[in-house]
């Protein structure tokens, strides 16, 4: 292995986006010449992903020298993009990789989720129309969410940004003939780009301050205090308006429940494993700069606390199973982000991990029983564990994950983070988040209960039922095993195993190398908590329909506020249809009628007006030019007298 | 070599004038034969201009007007500003040629006049005179109002007769300008007056600064003068919107950057704070008023208004990577923009009806020309990796210090623009595909499709590698940057 990584490694992580790239462009350009629609290529390239990622890691151990992580041999070069240079001034943009263990981490999640995406589509996908430009647009993707984690250049970095956008956009709205998949797309869109303009300000910022666009200058920069702090806070903040948008934090979260328009493996990938950490990865990316700008760090805590409170109160009354489940990712961001608000990077990264299985491993769970039911509202849903058995016990694992129970993947990185904010936090935050996560076993506890469980609300789409192909199976399966065990990497041995001495913890804690040590106490809260949020769901829903639609009379008006997603939705379409539209009506009437009717045209008719009566005066008649001579050279006569 | 880029046109103009009628199918034969020719050129002259040594190169002069009280002398040349401009001028053409295929109705004409426009556009960018510069200025209007009055739609008289009015008031007092500045600096030669600025004239500097600018204003155009252009585009046919949109209006930004600011570049360094303000409304202006559009091609009109305020914030900037991404968004807003008349007009051909309510789902019938017209949409909501995002962010990194205001309502109005885009891809391609729309079919001619791969070639390529087109903008640019790097250092 050693030998081949030698030719493989660092230098050439350029390949991680390329090698999709090409698969996207062989693929769109030749997909009706192409057995399977291409969909082949789009697997060799995730193949060549792991592969290249892999040999990444093993090159990547070699930068740990002296127990310390030396970042200047992971900075590559490649070329200048946009060079302006004029006598004292230099404008320079570069493209260069650059990978840590934040991008280490990312790789791992996105070689692997994106693979097991890749292979479960041949089977959810197969069949329907635009197969071929399906496994394109999933090349893109990952092409463009690879580029975004190993760019050293925040110019690149942006593009990349903007490139899992436009990806998600068209993935979100890949069945556009149906209206809402195209609304859906454009908010999605739309929504994030709001976001996007902060980070573009915010990189702009900081380029002034600093005259690069290398990341790695940037926060050297501005942790050696040559930045004034109320400008650097102002950039920080900037940059993470762009995380909040990506990310679906309040209050632009709003795109998220309703990407679950699109194909399901993709929302798998995009809108929970890959693309919605693309903010936590931002803001893990700048963290030592972070901890300069207290301030702004605690802005970051407060959103991302208030989003996975609010985000799980609305988990709990949706009906829609994947839309439970991006509630549930948002809620889940929020906890990266409260663990990035306490400076708790490894934590974050940490929950970026093994979230992106568990949660992959759900959606591609809620895909198995939409693809084998048409169904996809619980309260059509019920007994399913006896048709799809493997669906059934995988999705519990991945439900086990996310509610925090012991051993699975989610209980170790939430209680990290939980621990974290127990350290640094006031206990509100504590007590606020602790409260979330038996929220999340609720809402986790009712979505099984209610698919699984129970009789069966829809004798038809029952009785069609079946379990999905192995191709679906399969990546629900490996998917299965990562999210039990993936939590395990906290432990020195495990780490050891792999190579890192110290375990994940002291792999992604750059900055305050740190072992992972569970403190007891705390697990045992964490513990007893989730476990008293699945005893809560198991009484509350156990048993049928009667009691899922109890919720709604127990407090109507509370069931009202959530199921409506406390009017945001709302908020926002009233804001764009009546006063942007609105003001936009009245801008184009002012443009219209005074600017161009009224100024321009009316100047103009003044001006033929003018020209017409005028004209009168020409008559052609001597006697008339005689009077208007003798007038004038009587006028000119008077007024000379006058002077003199 | 110039003279010939000048030339050509002209004379396949005159040759498809003269062509009996009998023979009018040869005419378009002909005018694609000169203008790829003349592209040809353009293509050569961009590439062998040397972007090191910079400065005015391939410089062909002649004494025109001699007497004892003035010189004038007719001059071509190219540097790092026009080099962009004249290989734009020659690439519209070629599509404007392609896309008018079809014409029907009195051919020979109508591509005469075609050709007289670039003939004419290719003498505004290449005069090293002022005088010779405005005469070539004002010949342009001639062949535009006869192509919007004579082979356009609706109102064509009322726009065309309204273009030509506008542009007439805005250059009169344009040549009122240059009249003083010669007088002044006893010369009329740009490069002369740019190396020694006029320092005093007959009236205040300030007056000269902006009656000349009025004209550019006019032309880019900028609110509150831009109500002639969606007129003017929305009449026009398509061929004629692609070169308005994609040359014609360049003229009033390279006029900026080649004549207002360097030869007056105190008035201009403290005009900027106006020319940000203007800029930043133009951009909300026009993107607002787009959102309220119903029609396809004023639609596409008034986000052009919007797209032309990010030249004039990166001339605002009065720094060098302003200006970098003036020259840079003028550019790849004529190719960006360009295609999107192109797609409209495919769409309009087939559909018969521009109005946005009619249509639904089209990317079922139309599956090619919608995916041209998505990726063109998303150029020019700024997708980076396409050209126009390279031009955006370089106006807002240029701009953001000086204006910060004006910089934030730039990239509120990306959002604008990312709104009015994918709201119309949403109505017109996507949702559910209509019965009426069932018989349309994608385009199997080579003409469209070469028109189309023209204009995208560079919308990616300059995308993707911005220091082809960058390069040599930067050498253009550098001279009246250096002076406005001095005037700072003196503020």
């Amino acid at each position: 292995m050693p030998d081949i990584s030698v030719t493989i490694g660092m230098q050439q992580a350029w390949l991680l986006p390329a090698m999709p790239v090409v698969a996207f462009l062989i693929i769109s350009f030749f997909r009706k010449l192409l057995p399977r629609e291409g969909d082949f290529l789009a697997i060799i390239g995730m193949l060549g992903i792991l592969l290249v990622t892999l040999f990444i890691i093993i090159d990547f151990q070699g930068f740990f020298h002296d127990g310390e992580f030396h970042p200047g041999e992971a900075n590559v070069y490649a070329f200048d993009w946009v060079r302006i240079s004029a006598d004292n001034f230099l404008f320079l943009i570069e493209f260069s990789t650059y990978i840590d263990a934040i991008s280490v981490v990312m790789l791992i999640a996105i070689s692997i989720v994106g693979l097991m995406v890749a292979i479960y589509s041949m089977g959810y996908m197969q069949g329907e129309d635009r197969y071929g430009w399906y496994f394109a647009v999933l090349s893109l993707f990952v092409a463009a969410m690879l580029l975004l984690v190993t760019s050293g250049s925040l110019v690149w970095m942006y593009l990349a940004w903007e490139g899992v956008g436009l990806a998600s956009y068209l993935l979100i709205g890949h069945y556009w003939e149906r209206q809402s998949a195209a609304e859906a797309a454009k908010k999605a869109f739309i929504t994030t780009r709001i976001g996007d303009v902060g980070l573009l300000i915010g990189i702009i910022l900081l380029w002034k301050a600093t005259g690069s666009f290398d990341i790695q200058t940037i926060i050297a920069a501005a942790t050696s205090g040559q930045i004034g702090e109320t400008y650097l806070t102002i950039a920080m903040l900037a940059l993470f308006a762009g995380a909040v948008g990506k990310s679906a934090q309040f209050p632009l979260h709003v795109w998220l429940p309703d990407a679950m328009e699109g194909p399901t493996p993709a929302s798998a990938l995009i809108h929970a494993a890959t693309m919605v950490v693309a903010g936590v990865y931002l803001i893990a990316r700048f963290s030592p700069v972070y901890e300069v700008v207290l301030v702004a760090r605690d802005v970051i805590l407060y959103t991302g606390l208030l989003t996975a409170f609010l985000a799980a109160t609305m988990g709990l009354v949706t009906s829609d199973i994947k839309r439970v489940l991006a509630f549930s990712t948002i809620s889940q961001l929020g906890f990266m982000f409260v663990a990035l608000g306490v400076g708790a990077v490894g934590a974050a990264m940490f929950h970026v991990l093994t979230h992106a299985f568990f949660k992959a491993l759900l959606f591609l769970g809620s895909g198995s029983v939409i693809h084998a039911t048409g169904r996809q509202e619980v309260e059509y849903l019920g007994g399913l564990r006896h048709k799809q058995p493997v669906t059934a016990a995988t999705f519990i694992i991945g439900s086990l994950a996310l509610a925090g129970i012991p051993i699975f993947a989610g209980f170790w990185s939430k209680d990290e983070i939980l621990h974290a904010v127990s350290g640094y936090a006031s206990p509100f935050v504590y007590i606020v988040l602790a409260g979330t996560a038996l929220l999340t076993a609720i809402y986790t506890t009712r979505l099984v209960l209610l698919t699984f469980f129970g009789s069966p609300r829809d004798r038809s789409a029952f009785d069609h039922a079946h379990e999905s192909p192995s191709s679906m199976t399969g990546p629900l399966l490996l998917l299965g095993l990562l999210a039990t065990v993936s939590g395990f990497f906290v432990f020195d041995a495990v780490g050891e195993l792999f190579g890192f001495s110290g375990g994940i913890g002291y792999l992604v804690y750059l900055h305050h190398p740190h072992a992972f040590h569970i403190d007891w106490a705390f697990a045992s809260i964490a513990t007893v908590s989730s476990l008293t949020g699945v005893i809560i769901g198991w009484v509350y829903w156990h048993g049928g329909a009667e009691r899922a639609i109890k919720a709604r009379t127990w407090s109507p008006d509370l069931h009202a506020l959530l199921v409506n997603r406390y009017y945001l939705d709302e908020l926002y379409q009233g804001i764009v249809n009546k006063v942007v539209l609105g003001l936009a009506g009245i801008v184009a009437w002012f443009d219209k009628k005074i600017i161009n009717e009224t100024g321009v045209d009316g100047g103009a008719q003044f001006i033929g007006y003018f020209g017409y009566r005028l004209k009168f005066l020409q008559t052609g008649k001597i006697p008339n030019y005689a009077l208007g001579i003798a007038t004038g050279i009587l006028v000119l006569s008077v007024m000379v007298l006058a002077r003199a | 070599m110039l003279a010939a880029f000048l030339l050509l046109p002209l004379a396949g103009g005159l040759l498809t004038a003269f062509l009996p009628d009998s023979r009018k199918g040869e005419a378009r034969w002909i005018a694609l034969f000169f203008t790829s020719l003349a592209f040809l050129i353009s293509i050569i002259m961009y590439v062998m201009y040397d972007n090191t040594a910079g400065g005015l190169q391939y410089v062909e002069t002649t004494e025109w007007i001699s007497t004892d009280l003035f010189t004038l002398s007719f001059g071509l040349g190219i540097d790092g500003l026009s080099a962009p401009m004249i290989l734009l001028l020659g690439l519209l053409s070629v599509v404007a040629v392609l896309i008018s295929w079809n014409i029907s109705e009195k051919t020979g004409q109508y591509f005469s006049w075609l050709l007289l426009l670039e003939s004419a556009v290719a003498g505004v960018f290449l005069s090293l005179d002022l005088i010779q510069f405005f005469l070539f200025w004002e010949l342009e209007l001639l062949p535009m109002f006869m192509l919007i009055s004579r082979w356009g739609t609706g109102r064509k008289l009322y726009s065309a007769t309204k273009f030509l009015l506008y542009t007439l008031a805005g250059s009169a007092l344009m040549l009122a300008g240059f009249l003083l500045l010669g007088a002044a600096g006893g010369s009329f030669d740009i490069q002369t007056l740019t190396d020694s600025p006029v320092t005093d004239a007959a009236i205040p500097l300030g007056f000269i600064f902006w009656s000349i600018m009025l004209a550019f204003l006019v032309k880019l155009p900028i609110f509150p003068v831009h109500t002639w252009l969606p007129d003017a585009h929305t009449d026009a046919p398509t061929a004629v919107s692609v070169m308005l949109a994609g040359v014609l209006l360049k003229m009033g930004g390279y006029g900026i950057l080649r004549i207002a600011v360097p030869l007056l570049p105190e008035v201009a360094y403290d005009s900027q704070t106006i020319l940000a303000t203007l800029a930043g409304i133009t951009i909300i202006w026009g993107g607002v008023i787009t959102l309220r559009q119903t029609d396809l091609k004023r639609l596409i009109a008034y986000s052009s208004v919007s797209h032309m305020g990010y030249v004039l914030l990166g001339v605002s900037a009065m720094n060098s990577v302003g200006f970098s991404g003036a020259a840079f968004q003028m550019f790849t807003h004529g190719t960006i923009t360009g295609l999107l008349f192109v797609m409209v007009g495919y769409v309009y051909e087939r559909t018969h009806t521009r109005q946005i309510s009619e249509m639904s789902g089209l990317m079922h019938h139309l599956p090619k020309g919608g995916v041209i017209m998505v990726i063109a949409g998303l150029a020019s909501l700024g997708l980076p990796g396409l050209s126009g995002f390279v031009a955006e962010i370089t106006v807002f990194l240029g701009a953001l210090e000086p204006h910060p205001v004006a910089t934030i309502l730039g990239v509120l109005g990306v959002v604008l623009s990312s709104g009015y885009i994918l709201w119309t891809v949403q109505r017109v391609f996507q949702g559910p595909p209509r019965r009426e729309w069932e018989h349309l079919r994608d385009s199997t001619s080579w003409y469209e499709w070469l028109a189309v791969a023209a204009l995208l070639i560079p919308i990616v390529l300059f995308g993707i590698y911005p220091a082809l087109l960058a390069e040599s903008i930067e050498s253009g640019i550098l001279p009246i940057a250096q002076v406005m790097e001095a005037l700072e250092e003196l503020v």
